[in-house]
């Protein structure tokens, strides 16, 4: 059994446990329901996070993001979206998606020129997009259990901890990677995705804490929407429309006073 | 791995949080609506990124186009959710002081370092009677991928006003409300540990910024 995957079982097993224990799963809509009946150990698990972000991987990202030149920041990153190629095309197959998985395809074959180091595709016309077995299992109609925080991978919820783990089971690096003397392959990618995406979002995730009065609160609000939007866009017809300003509101102000002083809305 | 998308996206979104200028008479129509965002966008760019405009000053003219553009009581209303009820007058009128601080504090010096994102208004439509959904795209220098923005505008009497902005899907009032929720959660229910906590935020982003 590959190593990652080997040590991914514990995780697995009380995943599934919490998944059993969810039955109740709500829209993040509802005002004050987040849906995080763990927060305390998520919130413990968020500062252990915090503390492997702020000693190994952050450093490591303003390295990465100082010391390397932009043209192979930029081939780094292509390659590391084009070889999650087969996880991507796997979930558009599972969803569906045929346009998507005949996107994914072309894209992949056009990048292999560039042996995945550049990306002539997107330049052709033919957008990136992703899938993961998160969206996969909420296409199916799953909903998405209660909130986790999972250890240096940061937000998630046991719908999208299972996807992560099906994700790495569809992964060929996953088995590629299995003997000892190829493990170097599996952690490099783990790492270099880390350490990539950090870099990426330096910036704006500093200043998302720096302007947070409760950024565990915040990131899982954000979280929560941002996956909720997701799932709209790739299934419009099952997630519904959008919520509205409205019915986001909390009902104890829409059946309180009108929402502004100036205008005239009835409720 | 969708951290990357979600943290430029938020914050990208975040720098260019808009200002719109009511015309004269109130704006009828969708299309209305979203000549006021690029409008707004427009003077934030021309009046808030001037290297030479020192702090007081940019928070200054932000503060102008914010009161102006945004109904910033109703989305303070928004974001403090069920606890508005429970907030006396004097705690509501301090808090709605507060908000408007921590919105200016937060974005105002945002566009000292603002780097030629550029911002493109790509269509409007009604959410409901009250509510336009003006869609916009920012791309910032050096990326491929546009971020998606759309604004919130709601009808008042004084013409359109902006209330929510969503970033990626992500809306900020939402986002807020359950961080305040979780404040006043945590401190035993009382409004006053979260106008503490905005009192000793803004001191903090302004000794910061």
């Amino acid at each position: 059994m590959p190593i990652a995957l080997r040590r991914m079982c514990p995780l697995f097993a009380s995943l599934l446990a919490l998944a059993l224990l969810a039955g109740c799963a709500t829209r993040p809509t509802q005002d004050d329901s987040e849906n995080d009946p763990l927060e305390p150990v998520n919130r413990n698990t968020f500062v252990l996070n915090k503390s492997i972000d702020t000693f190994l991987i952050r450093p490591l990202a303003v390295t990465y993001r100082d010391l390397v030149p932009d043209v192979i920041k930029t081939m780094v990153s292509n390659f590391l979206d084009y070889i999650r190629t087969p996880i991507v095309l796997a979930n558009d197959l599972l969803q569906g998606d045929f346009h998507h998985l005949d996107i994914t395809a072309q894209r992949f074959m056009q990048n292999t020129i560039t042996l995945g180091l550049g990306d002539p595709a997107t330049q052709g016309g033919l957008q990136a997009h992703d899938a993961d077995f998160g969206l996969t299992l909420a296409s199916w109609g799953a909903k998405e259990g209660p909130y986790l925080v999972i250890p240096v991978v940061g937000p998630s919820n046991v719908r999208d901890g299972i996807g992560l783990l099906v994700d790495t089971f569809l992964d060929p690096i996953t088995w590629i990677s299995r003997t000892d003397s190829r493990a170097w392959m599996g952690y490099t990618n783990m790492v270099s995705r880390l350490v990539v995406y950090r870099a990426d979002s330096l910036k704006d995730l500093d200043q998302l804490e720096a302007q947070s009065l409760d950024f565990y609160a915040g990131m899982r609000s954000l979280y929560r929407q941002y996956r909720d939007g997701q799932i709209r866009a790739n299934n419009p017809k099952q997630g519904g429309a959008s919520p509205t300003y409205y019915e986001l509101m909390s009902p104890a102000l829409t059946s309180d006073t009108p929402i502004t002083s100036t205008s005239s809305v009835e409720q | 791995m969708i951290t990357r998308r979600i943290f430029s996206a938020a914050a990208a979104g975040l720098i260019l949080t808009a200002w719109l200028r009511p015309e004269a008479g109130a704006a009828e129509s969708p299309e209305e609506a979203q000549k006021l965002v690029k409008q707004l966008s427009d003077d934030a760019i021309r009046l808030l990124t001037g290297k030479d405009l020192d702090a007081a000053a940019r928070n200054l003219r932000f503060r102008e186009l914010l009161t102006k553009g945004f109904d910033v009581p109703a989305m303070a209303r928004f974001v403090l959710g069920r606890y508005w009820r429970d907030a006396s007058e004097p705690e509501r009128q301090e808090y709605l002081k507060l908000f408007e601080d921590l919105i200016v504090t937060t974005y105002a010096q945002r566009f000292a370092d603002y780097q030629g994102e550029s911002f493109k208004v790509t269509g409007a439509q009604p959410e409901d009677d009250k509510v336009v959904l003006v869609q916009s795209h920012i791309l910032r220098q050096g990326q491929t991928q546009a971020i998606r923005v759309d604004w919130r505008v709601l009808r008042t009497d004084n013409g359109f006003k902006i209330v929510d902005v969503v970033v990626e899907g992500v809306s900020l009032s939402v986002t807020q409300r359950s961080e305040f929720a979780s404040v006043i959660q945590r401190n035993g229910g009382k409004i006053s540990g979260l106008l503490d906590a905005l009192r000793s935020k803004t001191k903090e982003l302004q000794s910061a910024g």
